[in-house]
């Protein structure tokens, strides 16, 4: 079967100069890179500053219908793939053809509003992640059913707790329906019955032959629902296939890290 | 591979029948043969897809919607601020430099004359100064869902643009209670409209991108505002110029824009050489401002 998403040499790297702004996932990497892993190269030519490759030579393929979780270490490159795949950032290398529309979760509830309503929000918010009108429309219930806010529709979300705020940015997000749908870690913050629930509902959603891409530290999730796991170390992929036998070996190589 | 979902998948493959039956019935169509989309390093200039812009014009709406939703929210006088902010501005000016400094006004009533340029001006300096701060201010959606990364200013373009009409309802009630006749020339009007819509689009366009890596922009550009408004038209007519730097005066595509306005609405005699000139500037330099865009674009998300 050919693949929907065919990642070839994909690189990325960030500079550490003095004109460049810190990106999130840099500040990660620099957090790391006592002690460990982050490569500073300085080049003779002309790169007079020091840079750092969040990510290095990466390739793979992944065949429609998959659930691929991707695991390891803070600053390993998990998320800035991620961003790449979901174009909120560019490559410095390399290239990536994604087959079918891509939907990301990138964080929950973005774009929300603090002064718009529960209602206005699922609009906007809808909106933003690439959902149209009609479409939301025609979700509605059943999103507001699965964030269990009915009852504070037309209230702020600034009013919101921060779990109430959570369910409905899933909520919305697991009602869209792209071809790929890219998770960055979202869920370690919600409360384990809604996380239940969510790992269903993207179960339900594998089933239906969605691709999905799944970045989580939390490895029993990973375990329970994915079908192919990559081991992202410095970069690069370490370890790629089934989810136990992957885990296991990640596992094993934190234990060996040292600690101080 | 014998993971259930994988199982799940190759029946679908197999058989298409069954899948109506499922929640996502979409995914069942074959593979496009060319990629839908192709992620790049990115190109030095990277090309306009308007195609990809008309695709999400939903999201130009609800970017629209939620601003002007907000905006208004904790106050007490709300969407009469749209109307307030101009008519505060022209009462001001009418009373300094039109009663006390009696600057000439074309012989057209002085408030009526100054509500018209300042209705534009308004326009013009809101939304530069919200456009430039737009991407700023939406960083946490550009970090983190991609689209068209134009629609964020022209989104806050867009709601000065709803501005700009409401407002205007105010000039058609002054313009008939100064008694100001109808004339042919009045046809004239929506072409400055039109005119001074591109000229700001241009440059809030610009002012984002460059405010995205250097805050300075956000800084300094209400003194580059208010030294342009003096140098434009706006609160005293073009005419008490001298001759002699009339050309000069003409480069700065705004005096041609607004002049024209008033013409039109006042059936004055059209400029036509900065009218010329100001079209002939606006044009490359909305084209330059959006390739600016594009080109810095594909960084936002990194600098923010």
């Amino acid at each position: 079967m050919r693949p929907i998403i065919k990642v070839e040499k994909l690189g990325k790297r960030y500079y550490l100069g003095p004109r460049e702004t810190v990106p999130p996932t840099l500040r990660e990497a620099i957090k790391n890179s006592f002690g460990t892993k982050v490569k500073l190269i300085s080049r003779r030519n002309g790169d007079r500053h020091p840079s750092v490759w969040a990510l290095k030579d990466v390739s793979f393929e992944i065949r429609p219908g998959e659930v691929v979780g991707i695991i390891g270490s803070n600053g390993a490159g998990k998320s800035t793939l991620l961003r790449i795949l979901a174009r909120i950032t560019r490559p410095t290398e390399g290239k990536a053809d994604l087959f079918g529309h891509a939907g990301s979760l990138l964080g929950v509830g973005t774009g929300f509003h603090p002064d718009l309503t529960g209602r206005e929000n699922i609009y906007l918010n809808g909106a933003i992640l690439g959902m149209n009108r009609s479409e939301i429309t025609r979700k509605f219930d059943e999103i507001v059913a699965f964030a269990q806010v009915e009852k504070f529709l037309d209230t702020p979300a600034k009013r919101y707790s921060s779990g109430m705020y959570l369910r409905l940015g899933f909520a919305i997000a697991a009602h869209l329906e792209p071809d790929i749908l890219l998770l960055d870690e979202v869920l370690t913050i919600a409360d384990a019955s809604f996380q239940k629930k969510c790992l269903e509902r993207v179960k339900i959603a594998s089933e239906g032959g969605m691709t999905i891409l799944f970045v989580s530290h939390n490895l029993s999730s990973v375990r329970q629902v994915c079908c192919r796991v990559f081991h992202f170390d410095s970069g690069g992929i370490q370890g790629e296939g089934k989810p136990e036998a992957v885990i296991t070996n990640y596992l094993k190589q934190v234990s060996a890290e040292p600690t101080y | 591979m014998n993971h259930p979902a994988n199982n799940v998948i190759s029946t679908i493959f197999e058989s298409s029948s069954a899948r109506s039956a499922l929640e996502f019935p979409k995914h069942a169509r074959q593979l496009p043969a060319e990629p839908v989309t192709r992620i790049q390093p990115p190109r030095f200039w990277e090309r306009i897809d308007f195609a990809d812009l008309w695709a999400q014009r939903e999201v130009l709406y609800f970017l629209m919607w939620r601003d002007l939703k907000v905006r208004y929210k904790q106050t007490i006088l709300g969407a009469l601020w749209v109307v307030l902010q101009p008519v505060l501005i022209t009462a001001i000016f009418t009373i300094f430099l039109g009663k006390l400094m009696r600057v000439p006004s074309d012989g057209i009533p002085y408030p009526v004359f100054a509500y018209a340029s300042l209705l534009l001006w308004t326009f013009v300096s809101n939304a530069i100064l919200s456009s430039s701060y737009s991407l700023v201010a939406n960083a946490q959606i550009i970090t983190r869902v991609y689209f068209s990364r134009l629609l964020i200013p022209a989104a806050t373009i867009g709601v000065r643009i709803v501005d700009l009409v409401i407002a205007s309802f105010v000039l058609i009630a002054l313009m008939l209670y100064y008694h100001v006749p109808l004339s042919w020339s009045m046809l004239m009007f929506p072409v400055f409209v039109v005119q001074i819509a591109a000229l700001t689009f241009a440059l809030g366009v610009l002012g984002a991108s460059l405010n995205v890596r250097y805050r300075d922009v956000g800084t300094i550009l209400p003194i580059l505002l208010q030294a342009w408004m003096f140098l434009s038209p706006v609160v005293y007519s073009s005419s008490i110029l001298p001759q002699r730097s009339r050309f000069l005066y003409s480069l700065n595509p705004l005096a041609g824009i607004i002049d024209g306005f008033r013409a039109s609405l006042f059936d004055l005699p059209f400029q036509w050489l900065s009218i010329i000139i100001a079209a002939v500037v606006t044009l490359p330099l909305l084209i330059l401002s959006i390739l600016i865009f594009r080109r810095m674009e594909s960084t936002f998300a990194d600098e923010v």
